[in-house]
């Protein structure tokens, strides 16, 4: 057994091989090592407003977007040789583009994806050291429920059967009923209401969720779901009283108020004289910069191409994608009134020398003035000017979710006191000198709300909450249209919306992963 | 390694008491009385007697070796085996009776029996290896004068697919042995002088060896969970012991160019296509007739592309040699080739190859101790040839020809103020190209290793081998301010620069024992650990507005913004470790009956503690049927051997970490304030984790046999398998609720089944003598088991053009990565035949479609078209792949023809962007429908290109070709009859033509498409020809000079 050494010394001299396996990620945050100090909150609440903003700037369709081609004011438009997804939704009808099963898949996932960081953020909100700070922590809280509120909100006014999740979850939610929905809507912007701390609005870094965005969306919620539904209050959480409370709480405390001249809250529309994205009116935006690039940046409001005119730019207009306004709207508005000019392009009225019909869908000769890319004096696009190489994704206008105005008008459909005088300072702002009065009341409010708030994504949600019936009516029409500077008949059906309920295509691609356990909507 | 991490594990001792408890069987033979028995050993060749040969006792250490004469005396008793043997000889056995003298007459071995085939951790015999194992020799890769060795690989092993994904010079390709098996990749385990790579086409050829390629299970399972996708061994030039020092020099030159270009429509074509498509759309034509004709040929942009004549060259040297104890062999090389698209500036390879290997013998054999050593430098420039938006030869497909090159200044044309429709927004591709490929890189690599082998008892060795895979890249490129059109124009300049390096280390550690446990049984067994460290780092910096503006000067020291928005840059380190255990055990019974057995465990630090450990067995038998008495005196069969095999590899090829669930920090930002630009930085938690993520397993068994017929002129392999990819790492759909990006889950399996055979004849008549050899592989491949509701893993859209759909899928029950989309039936040629396509119940189908629109198939049988209709329309995988070559010899005179092919597989072609009217077309338009009758198959044009927006079987061609891919005539002056003994051993010229001729009825540049899919995570799709850089045609001369 001389050798049995040998063995032995050979097989230790094998196993000095044998090493650890010890690694770990060397430049990646890992969830064991976050959400832990007050710095980690602080990044983690801008990683939810990130998320607000890919979802809504950067994420399938724009919502402003199609909410105004579902609405009475705009036409899919579009390029001549492009799909028909967008002629689909504003005609309510599959059958238009019928291998499109997945229309607004893009937004459901960015959607799900921002919701998810607010709900992992707020399920860490107890491991996080606050070092005793429970105002910085109400503060984040809020924050952060707004943005989840918000997102439910965008999302159950576009499809109304959606799963609610409240904390993260990889279960096979089923869709909730849309009560249930509103309820954590209401509940989220009741504590925001309730829990942001009272600064002037000016007192607050521009962009940053107040007090009174939270307050004046809820106004927005309860007009919406009451309307929508047909109930007397918001699920049992917000009466009519409490939601108009928190309104003239708004116009008592902000510090908002108008901008004198209606033209100056539109880049496009007044240029130079531009009021600014944090002039006094901007209740709650979504913000955008000019960063967005191929290589993961999404920064930049990617849905503000689709208005732009068709693959043409005329200073200050940007070139675009061409969703179309329908020339109903221009004509809606009374020639005195200041906000036409400030809301559409009209092609033949400012002498544009469009020369794209060719490739333009549905062309009527009239463009969105209030959200349309823009070029400088050389034609050249403004992404480009500031640094960006990306014209289409780096378009860097905010969303203006809710203007003063609205507030005042919700203020004055709710019923309040002061109706007619803040009524009154809308249409004073809108007329100038041309100003005659009318007397305020639900229908003319209704119709001052088409005039005011036309083009900005508001019009086809006041439609809808007048019921299914006066939406569908308004919205349906038979026109003629040039499609590749060819007539062609434009029909939107009113049965169509009917059947639809004026609700969105679930994606297809998600009842298929959820097996059947996610319903498609009616008339999809 | 350092010795805080290592610790012994308990697997050391297990492995000890196995190997133990095999040395037992061997003990207890008793020795007895002997005497002396002596005789002569001759050879059967010349009756001369054989100096040198060994004659043993078998299973003692008794042993001599005969003198000059070939006479021998032993001591031997009655009873005793003798063994003789001698080197190229085959061994015989004789049992001691009472004879005083015993006289041998050794038969030659014919060259296959001495072959030795390179294994896993080892060699072994050809005739006794039980696995699907294909060797081809270095100089079979030689004569293909290719760039790198997985081109030479091309048609010379059944079961091996190899396919470029590019023409361009430097690009890789794909690898596929015995079908695709799973989603993340088909790529091979390459072991470089026992070292695991990544990648081999850094290698020089005339480096090479041997490549062995190891398909089943049984052979590769000693990789363990790196093999899935099987493992190809290069063995690089060893120098022989004991022959004389040789010199090679070995050069060639050729000139390339693109065999076979697409034919694109001329101006006047185009014009005809554009007024039809505007009466189509209902508007008026665009030109008049007398217009058209003046329109001419226009811009042939094909041709301002592609380059004639682009050199391609290469120089070796080499030296190799030996003493009785040491041996050498190194070369130093040089190859550059030239693109045929942009030519040298835009699209360059050049490579300079290092290489030292040696090896000695200390201590009367005992210990050995040697390295192999090989560097690369690769210098490469190119184009984009990636997809739809990242390919620089696509636009020349879709550019119009009426696009002028240059304006009358000279400069490229600029379309910014052009009204015409097809020129707006229209961009020259060529300068395209030239802007946007100012690049250059170098990367080195610098593959070896060290070893030491001792052999302290005659059989017993124990090997250890530390390894080094190291590599080092830079690159930097500029991309000037340039306006061709609104769409195409830079507003600032940019440089990126860029560097990475890593390194693997191997420590390898091998026992080995060969042994005889009674008479016949033959045992070889092993066992071996190996540890693999891999960390690499990497940096990327992009900045703008430079001071100089040419490629020569883009280096960020020149760069002057100082704008967030225009600069970016990454760094990260990354780092893996494995730790695997091995063995194997050899048993043959009379080189008759063959055994083989495998077992490894692999562990990983890419999965969680739990997970980390992976199990890897295999066994092989094999029966040599010619040994037997009723077959040993053969006429006709002068070898049989019927083998077969079952083993279990791994796959690891899931991103690290996915255990951990990871917090996003990057391109994670909002802008609070009015300052646009100015960004807030926030992160989220972006991926789910995994927990139970484990090992991709492929299971695999094989049936074969190989066979020699025709006093050894015809050889046959043939194989039968059926491989099991299961547990699959995917990234399989999650609902988007989850909320959160998917982790890597394990799930879905793909079958592959198929058989393979070779057949080689080898023949003389006189001087003239020839080879002639085939292989031919058939795979069928089969998903199944993906684990999400709808057992589909879905395709990228946007792939084949703006806003196109979904085209490929894995998907349960249909071959990997098949095409899915509309099967068409012809053309609509008339209002009635419209009116009357109609469902089951009577609804028409395509009430929207005019005259000329095609016709879409119902598939389902519903009452609509829509995608329920999809279906699939074809597969990029082939069912046979195929090889052939032929070489012949007359007197000084060498011929070669290599050929090899693709068939059953599918193509598809997009090079024109649906989204616009104006984008020129491929000829195949001019078979369009153009009033009834006209045509059945290409629909009419229209200016919203209505029947090619969906994706359907118009987009299909049949992928089928059979390429001559090396055509060689040479000319040896050293093989001349010389009046005086001429200065070298070899002394060649040859003329060689590459890719000669290409049979398919592709009607694309190039029939053999690698590009699939522009997502790592989804790399079984293939087939793709969205404007594919083809491989040129290349004529040769070459010089071979051995010294």
């Amino acid at each position: 057994m001389k050798n049995t050494y040998l063995y032995i010394f050979c097989f230790s001299l094998l196993s000095l091989g044998s090493c650890s396996l010890d690694t770990e990620p060397l430049t990646q945050l890992t969830d064991t090592n976050f959400y832990k100090t007050t710095d980690d909150a602080y990044t983690a609440l801008v990683g939810c407003y990130d998320g607000l903003q890919v979802a809504t700037g950067a994420s399938g369709l724009g919502v402003p977007v199609i909410s105004e081609v579902m609405s009475d004011d705009c036409f899919g438009g579009t390029g001549n040789s492009d799909g028909f997804n967008y002629a689909a939704i504003d005609e309510f009808d599959i059958t238009r583009s019928p291998s499109d099963v997945d229309l607004l898949n893009g937004n459901w996932i960015g959607y799900y994806k921002a919701l998810y960081r607010c709900n992992v953020f707020l399920s860490k909100m107890d491991q996080i050291d606050w070092k005793g700070n429970t105002t910085l922590r109400k503060t984040y809280e809020s924050e952060t429920k707004f943005i989840r509120a918000y997102l439910y909100f965008e999302m159950v006014r576009l499809w109304g059967n959606i799963p609610l999740l409240t904390e993260p979850s990889s279960e096979n939610v089923p869709q909730a009923n849309p009560d249930e929905v509103y309820k954590v809507i209401a509940q989220d912007l009741v504590f925001a209401s309730d829990n942001l701390p009272a600064t002037a609005y000016n007192a607050t870094t521009g962009g940053r969720i107040t007090k009174w965005a939270a307050k004046s969306l809820l106004g927005r919620v309860y007009l919406y779901y009451t309307g929508y539904y047909g109930k007397t209050d918001l699920v049992g959480v917000v009466t009519k009283a409490q939601a108009l409370g928190h309104l003239e709480n708004v116009i008592a405390s902000s510090g908002h108020g108008l901008v004198d001249d209606f033209s100056t809250l539109w880049p496009a529309a007044s240029v130079d004289k531009y009021a600014g994205e944090s002039n006094k009116e901007n209740v709650f935006a979504i913000k955008y910069t000019y960063t967005s690039d191929y290589n993961g940046n999404t920064d930049g409001n990617h849905w503000l191409v689709m208005f732009g005119m068709r693959e043409f730019s005329s200073y200050p207009y940007g070139r675009g994608w061409g969703i179309t306004v329908n020339s109903k709207l221009w004509n809606v508005y009374a020639a005195n009134d200041t906000r036409r000019v400030a809301t559409v392009i009209g092609i033949d009225e400012e002498k544009i020398a469009f020369d794209k019909k060719n490739s333009q869908r549905e062309y009527t000769g009239y463009y969105n003035k209030k959200y349309t890319p823009m070029v400088d004096k050389d034609g050249k696009d403004l992404p480009l000017t500031m640094g960006s190489q990306f014209w289409d994704i780096s378009q860097f206008q905010d969303y203006v979710v809710l203007r003063y105005a609205d507030v005042l008008l919700m203020a004055a459909e709710l019923g309040s006191g002061n109706a007619q005088a803040y009524f009154d300072e809308v249409r004073k702002r809108a007329y100038k000198a041309n100003f005659t009065t009318l007397p305020v009341n639900a229908d003319n409010i209704l119709k001052e709300r088409h005039l005011e708030f036309a083009l900005e994504g508001v019009r086809y949600w006041d439609l809808l909450r007048q019921g299914i019936g006066t939406a569908s009516s308004t919205i349906a029409e038979t026109t003629t249209l040039l499609n590749g500077g060819v007539p062609g008949t434009k029909t939107i059906t009113a049965a169509k919306i009917q059947a639809t309920k004026g609700l969105q295509q679930i994606p297809n691609t998600q009842i298929t992963l959820s097996n059947g356990v996610l319903k498609q909507n009616a008339g999809w | 390694m350092k010795s805080k991490y290592c610790m012994k594990t308990t697997m050391s001792s297990f492995c000890t008491a196995l190997l133990f408890s095999l040395f037992m069987i061997q003990s207890g033979f008793a020795q007895a009385q002997s005497r002396s028995v002596s005789g002569n050993v001759i050879s059967t060749v010349d009756g001369m007697g054989i100096p040198g040969a060994s004659v043993a006792v078998q299973g003692t250490k008794i042993g001599t070796t005969t003198d000059f004469d070939g006479n021998y005396k032993i001591e031997a008793k009655s009873g005793d085996v003798l063994v003789f043997t001698f080197i190229g000889f085959k061994s015989q056995k004789i049992t001691v009776g009472s004879q005083q003298s015993i006289n041998v007459k050794l038969e030659e071995e014919t060259s296959e029996l001495k072959e030795v085939v390179v294994i896993g951790y080892g060699s072994q015999k050809r005739t006794l290896v039980t696995n699907a194992v294909t060797q081809v020799s270095g100089e079979n890769l030689t004569k293909t004068n290719t760039t790198n060795a997985l081109q030479a690989l091309q048609g010379q092993a059944a079961g091996l697919q190899v396919t470029s994904t590019s023409g361009q010079p430097g690009e890789g390709l794909n690898v596929v042995i015995r079908g695709a098996g799973s989603t993340s990749g088909t790529s091979p385990l390459y072991v470089v002088d026992g070292i695991l790579t990544g990648d081999i086409s850094y290698l020089n050829n005339s480096d090479i060896e041997s490549i062995s390629v190891l398909k089943d299970a049984a052979s590769a399972a000693i990789y363990g969970s790196q093999a899935s996708n099987g493992v190809i061994l290069v063995t690089t030039k060893k120098g022989k012991r004991g022959a004389g020092g040789q010199m090679t020099f070995d050069q060639y030159y050729g000139v390339q160019s693109v065999a076979r270009k697409v034919d694109l429509l001329n101006a006047t074509e185009y014009g005809v296509m554009l007024n039809e498509a505007a009466v189509n759309s209902g508007k008026n034509p665009y030109f008049t007739n007398d217009q058209i004709a003046a329109l001419g040929s226009g811009t042939n942009w094909m041709d301002h592309m592609l380059t004639d004549n682009a050199a391609t060259k290469n120089f070796s040297f080499g030296a190799s040699g030996g003493s009785d104890t040491s041996v050498y062999s190194t070369s130093l090389s040089y190859l550059g080739q030239e693109g045929v698209v942009g030519g040298k500036d835009l699209s360059n390879y050049e490579r300079y190859n290092f290489r030292f290997n040696s090896e000695h013998k200390l201590y009367k054999d005992v210990v050995t101790l040697g390295e192999n050593l090989s560097f690369a430098y690769i210098d490469k420039n190119g184009i984009g040839v990636g997809n739809q938006y990242n390919n620089s030869l696509r636009s020349a497909f879709q550019a119009t020809p009426l696009l002028p090159m240059f304006d009358a200044d000279g400069n490229y044309y600029d379309t910014t103020s052009d009204n015409e429709p097809w020129l707006a927004g229209a961009a020259n591709p060529y300068a395209m190209m030239v802007y946007n490929n100012q690049n250059e890189s170098n990367n080195q690599k610098l593959l070896g290793n060290v070893y030491l082998q001792i052999e302290p008892i005659k059989n017993l060795t124990f090997r250890t081998t530390l390894g080094l895979d190291y590599y080092a890249g830079e690159g930097h490129s500029y991309s000037p301010v340039y306006q061709l059109s609104i769409y195409a124009n830079s507003a600032f300049d940019k440089v990126n620069q860029n560097m990475n390096k890593g390194k693997t280390i191997t420590w390898d550690n091998l026992l080995s024992y060969k042994f005889d446990a009674a008479e016949n049984h033959h045992f070889e067994t092993m066992l071996g650990t190996s540890s693999i460290n891999y960390d690499g780092t990497s940096i990327s910096a992009t900045n703008a507005d430079v001071i100089f503006d040419d490629l020569e000067h883009a280096w960020l020291n020149n760069t002057t913004n100082k704008d967030g928005a225009k600069m970016s840059m990454t760094g990260l380190k990354q780092e893996t470790k494995r730790m695997s255990y091995f063995g194997r055990l050899n048993y043959n019974y009379k080189e008759t009956y063959l055994l083989n057995a495998t077992f490894r465990m692999d562990g990983s630090s890419i999965f969680s503690k739990e997970n980390q450990w992976g199990y890897f067995p295999s066994v092989s038998g094999g029966w040599i049927a010619s040994n037997e008495e009723f077959l040993k005196d053969s006429n006709v069969i002068n070898f049989l051997k019927l083998r077969a095999s079952w083993g279990q590899v791994g796959n690891q090829n899931a991103r690290a970490f996915q255990y951990l669930s990871t917090i996003k920090s990057n391109n994670t930002n909002y802008i609070f304030g009015d300052t646009e630009g100015v960004l807030t930085p926030g992160a989220y938690p972006d991926r789910l984790s995994n927990l139970d993520l484990k090992w991709e397993t492929s299971e695999q068994i094989d049936f074969g046999f190989d066979a020699r017929f025709l006093n050894n002129a015809l050889s046959v392999t043939f194989d039968y398998y059926n491989k099991k990819s299961k547990d699959w790492l995917i990234l399989a759909p999650i609902l988007a609720t989850a909320g959160a990006d998917a982790p890597f889950i394990n799930g879905g399996d793909v079958v592959n089944e198929g058989v393979e055979l070779s057949l080689s004849y080898q023949n003389k008549i006189g001087d003239f003598s020839y080879n002639i050899s085939a292989n031919g592989a058939y795979n069928k491949n089969t998903v199944g088991k993906i684990p999400n509701a709808d057992g589909i893993i879905h395709g990228l859209s946007n792939e084949l053009y703006d806003n196109a759909g979904e085209f490929y899928r894995a998907q349960n029950g249909f071959p990997l990565g098949y095409f899915w989309g509309y099967k068409t039936g012809g053309v609509f040629q008339n209002q009635d035949q419209i009116n009357n396509y109609k469902s089951a119940s009577g609804v028409v189908l395509q009430p929207n479609a005019a005259p000329g629109d095609i016709i879409y198939q119902n598939v389902n049988g519903d009452d609509k078209i829509d995608a329920s209709d999809k279906t699939e329309i074809g597969k990029p995988n082939p069912d046979f792949t195929f090889g052939f070559s032929l070489s012949a010899n007359y007197k000084a005179f060498d011929f070669s023809l290599m050929a090899n092919g693709v068939a059953g597989n599918q193509i598809v072609q997009s090079y024109r962007n649906q989204a616009g009217a104006y984008g020129n077309y491929t000829s195949a338009i001019l078979d369009r429908w153009h009033g009834e009758g006209s045509s059945n198959t290409v629909p009419r044009v229209t200016e919203d290109n209505r029947n090619f927006t969906q994706f359907s079987d118009l987009y299909i061609q049949d992928g089928d070709f059979l390429r001559i891919s090396t055509v060689t005539l040479g000319f040896d002056l050293a093989k001349m009859k010389q009046s005086k003994p001429f200065f070298a051993s070899q002394f060649r010229v040859y003329f060689s033509v590459l890719n000669l001729y290409t049979f398919t009825k592709y009607d694309g540049m190039d029939p053999e498409i690698g590009f699939g899919s522009s997502n790592d995570d989804q790399k079984f799709s293939s087939g793709v020809d969205v404007g594919y850089y083809p491989r040129p045609r290349t004529f040769m001369m070459g010089l071979n000079v051995k010294l």
